[in-house]
């Protein structure tokens, strides 16, 4: 009989309105790394926080070590040695790193708090993961990916012999995912147990031993890594085979109908030219801080455009703040969707007639309730985002579902144009796929499509046209034909200095 | 990484929770101080200066009782009544004859109750902050009412004179005695904000209450401490009070905690948490103190005197929404942007 770490037997959660787990189990042994899957809302966050104390049960059995643990809190799961690194960050803006990841458990010495010791001590947690911050750094001055790394580096410092991780890479960029995935592996080789949450089914490959998957908040398998393939972890996830992991949608392609002419805005939006046809989905590739979100914000005007001009089907469009720009049909669904996408106190219903109210209102600017009803009704439908009813909070919904609703709230509108913006973070691959169906359905019907994406085999799959950007300009265009990985990732890396260095 | 603990210590001073303000501040407050000298040489006497000083620190009592609350991202709209109340329960004890000390000892007891109860309604019973503490408000200035059937009192009278003495009228070293209580309120909970794990506790409460929650600090806990150390505070200040007059006013404290926000901000601790130095608050403090001292000195009329009061403080406010949004310009524009797209 195998020594386990953790076991969770039984255990079923339900928030009003949802059945969020129903007789769960799951179990992790000692130096071995757990995949847990799921579509969005299939429970996984809510498993984890019913481990790590953060979320009481209904029912079900909780053991660690062989022993079993009634009432956990976050305070019981730490002295257990369970550390959580959470789907979405929570970090102390205000603080400094290592204040961050001492929070809680502070060093004091007689009624003191020894700064100097945690700041040491931080800095060797950071330096023993290869980042390299200063401990004594605010971490609202961070980068968002530096962020998630300190997050990482405060599960670690606990020593935890159990670590639970919810997305770390979404934020990520690849060479802090590869440092990572070193990371774990020398835990999981020092003994450690880790149990590890990705919508990135490729980022399995490298780490995972064992996968248990969940659907619907049930337990479905748990299966050997090496005796399962991607394609059966997926039509288990899914409880159906999914047939195209990118299905597409050809068009005849007609007249331009956007286009952005010499854009300037700032150091990572240079002299940008862009167009896009009728029936075609253009997609905007290239490395993290390579000015692709800069320029969506750009032409949408919520950064300060300094020259340039956005032309839609053959007029000047002037825009100077976002309302010119949803005034004029071209809409963006950004990245960041906490902070830009969603207001998490309102509900659903709310946020998906928020910038609709224009088409919700009569003369005297009463919002139409039946209108509202109908809009979100049709727009629940169309993405088949999974909720209990459109009343709730935003912030109750899963991740995946979040995001649905982001770009739900703009397509409920007859846009012109729409941007979109790393669409599919966070989303299982059955959404993904919806996502992928809805664009190429606004491509059919004439509706222009600019996407940026961080993932090449999205961009690959979806795109008709390639743009590829480096350090705020436009380095290369690809039609879908001659589009590889190489030559996107060739055309991602010209920086000026090399384009300099290649030709002196 | 090693270079941390070489570094600058000037930077690592000004990378300190918002002390940039403090200093952009106390260099307005020596231009001021320097304007009022010059407008009337009797601001800078022996004895307008320890005028000036006795006047300020009440200032800074209920300043810091307001910046611990406003750190943890919550608002203390009760720290006037409780002050009432202090004066009133004191001196009703009092001029029943009993003890000052004792007195002083259960007029306190009965104020951090009234912060248990803040704590309580915000943290435990979810209410906001702004609405609790405005409950409480009101009830508090009742209390004070209601405990000298709605009268003023008498005098407290010669056998609390050692009480007064402590309290306000006393001298050591030519410096009154209510300057000295000021200061060792500041010492001991400046060191508790900065140097200890409560400290620490409160300003992650600011600045992500879930963050806090999920690292395992007892939210609870925190919220109702420094919800304590203000209605402690305000205590203190309404004894003060109460040795100032000789006798218990009902109104006395009135608007108090909104003086207290005003000296806490200008010193720049963030009403919206995570944020701010008690150094600062000795410097709104002083402002907001010299302000009253140098316009009556001028001859400035009172009506006056709140218009430019109330400007000094829309202005400091306004110089470090401006100066944090030069360094983080995009989420302030989201946030406009945000605003905007809303409203469409
Ligand atoms: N605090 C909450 N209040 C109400 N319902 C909730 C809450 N948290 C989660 N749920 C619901 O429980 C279900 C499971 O959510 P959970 O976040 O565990 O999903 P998940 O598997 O982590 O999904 P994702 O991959 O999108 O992160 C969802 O239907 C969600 O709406
Ligand atoms: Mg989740």
């Amino acid at each position: 009989m195998q020594e386990y770490l953790v076991e969770l037997q039984g255990v079923s959660k339900s928030f009003p309105g949802v059945q969020a787990l129903d007789h769960v189990q799951l179990n992790l042994q000692a130096g071995e790394v757990l995949a847990l899957l799921g579509e969005n809302g299939a429970g996984k966050s809510t498993l984890m926080k019913i481990l790590s104390g953060i979320y009481p049960k209904d029912e079900g059995v909780t053991r660690v070590y062989g022993n079993a643990v009634e009432n956990m809190t976050p305070q019981k799961a730490r002295e257990l040695g369970i550390a959580i690194i959470h789907q979405e960050l929570n970090m102390c803006q205000h603080l400094t790193v290592a204040e961050n990841i001492f929070l809680g458990r502070e060093i004091v010495r007689g009624g003191r708090l020894a700064r100097r010791e945690m700041n040491a001590a931080a800095g060797e947690v950071l330096r023993h993961l290869n980042i390299d911050i200063d401990p004594e750094t605010i971490v609202g001055d961070l980068q968002l990916s530096k962020q998630q790394m300190v997050e990482i580096a405060k599960a670690l410092s606990t020593n935890a012999k159990v670590l639970i991780m919810d997305e770390p890479t979404s934020a990520l960029t690849a060479k802090e995912i590869n440092d990572l995935f070193t990371i774990i592996r020398k835990l999981r080789a020092e003994g450690h147990g880790i149990i590890y949450i990705s919508h990135r089914l490729e980022e399995l490959q490298y780490i995972a031993d064992r996968v248990t998957i969940l659907r619907d908040g049930q337990y479905i398998t748990t299966m050997n890594y090496r005796d399962t393939s991607l394609r059966e972890i997926i039509s288990y996830m899914v409880g159906r085979e999914i047939k195209e992991k990118f299905p597409r949608v050809d068009c005849e392609p007609g007249d331009v109908i956007f286009e952005v002419k010499n854009l300037n805005a700032g150091r990572l939006v240079r002299d940008i030219n862009l167009s896009v046809r009728q029936g075609e989905i253009v997609g905007i590739a290239g490395l993290m801080g390579a000015g692709r979100t800069e320029t969506t914000r750009a032409i949408f005007g919520v950064d300060p455009k300094v020259s340039g001009e956005i032309w839609l089907r053959g007029q000047h469009v002037n825009i100077r703040r976002p309302e010119d720009s949803i005034r004029a049909g071209i809409v963006l669904v950004p990245e960041d969707r906490k902070r830009d996408g969603l207001c998490v106190k309102l509900s659903i219903k709310d946020n998906i007639a928020l910038p609709n109210l224009d088409i919700l209102c009569n003369r005297l600017t009463v919002v139409n309730r039946r209108k509202k009803g109908t809009m979100t009704d049709q727009t629940v439908h169309d993405l088949r985002i999974k909720l209990p009813n459109a009343d709730v909070d935003a912030a109750s919904l899963s991740g995946g579902n979040q995001q649905k609703v982001v770009v739900g709230k703009w397509l409920a509108r007859h846009s012109k144009m729409v941007l979109f913006d790393e669409p599919t973070r966070g989303i299982d691959v059955a959404a993904k796929v919806e996502i992928y169906n809805l664009m190429n359905e606004l491509k059919r019907q004439g509706i222009g499509v600019l996407f940026v994406s961080s993932e090449m085999p999205e961009i690959l799959g979806i795109s008709d046209r390639i743009v590829v950007m480096c350090d705020g300009r436009i380095t290369g265009e690809l039609p879908i034909g001659e589009a590889t990985q190489e030559k996107i990732m060739d055309l991602a890396t010209r920086f000026e200095s090399k384009i300099n260095h290649a030709t002196a | 990484m090693q270079s941390s603990q070489k570094r600058n210590p000037l930077k690592r001073i000004l990378t300190v929770r918002g002390a940039g303000q403090v200093i952009t501040v106390t260099i307005g407050l020596i231009v001021l101080c320097a304007v009022f000298a010059l407008l009337n040489p009797n601001f800078t006497s022996q004895r307008n200066l320890n005028n000036l000083m006795r006047q300020i620190a009440p200032f800074l009592i209920v300043g810091i009782a307001q910046s611990y609350v406003l750190i943890t991202g919550n608002i203390d709209l009760s720290i006037g009544s409780v002050l009432g109340m202090s004066c009133m329960i004191s001196a009703t004890l009092m001029t029943r004859g009993m003890d000052p000390w004792l007195a002083s000892a259960i007029t306190l007891i009965s104020c951090l109750a009234v912060g248990i109860l803040n704590g309580v309604l915000v943290i435990n019973c979810k209410l906001p902050p702004f609405i609790a503490t405005l409950g409480t408000m009101t009830i508090a200035r009742g209390i004070a009412q209601i405990v000298n059937n709605n009268m003023n009192t008498d005098a407290i009278g010669d056998g609390a004179m050692a009480f007064r003495d402590f309290f306000y009228y006393g001298k050591f070293l030519g410096i009154y005695s209510t300057v000295y209580i000021a200061i060792v309120l500041w010492l001991v909970f400046n060191f508790i904000l900065s140097k200890t794990r409560t400290g620490s506790h409160i300003y992650a409460v600011g600045s992500n209450l879930e963050a806090a929650k999920l690292s395992g600090v007892n939210i609870s806990k925190v919220v109702i401490k420094a919800y304590m150390v203000s209605a402690f505070c305000s205590g203190v200040a309404g004894l003060i009070t109460c040795a100032t007059g000789g006798l218990g006013t009902m109104d006395a404290g009135l608007s108090y905690e909104l003086y207290a926000v005003a000296a806490s901000v200008i010193g720049g601790v963030s009403t919206l948490g995570g944020q701010g130095i008690l150094l600062g608050t000795i410097v709104g403090a002083s402002v907001w103190g010299v302000m009253q001292n140098g316009l009556s000195l001028a001859g400035a009329p009172v009506a006056l005197r709140n218009i430019i009061i109330g400007v000094i403080v829309v202005i400091s406010v306004l110089a470090d929404v401006i100066v944090r949004s030069g360094k983080r310009p995009r989420r302030i524009r989201d946030a406009v942007a945000e605003a905007v797209a809303a409203k469409q």
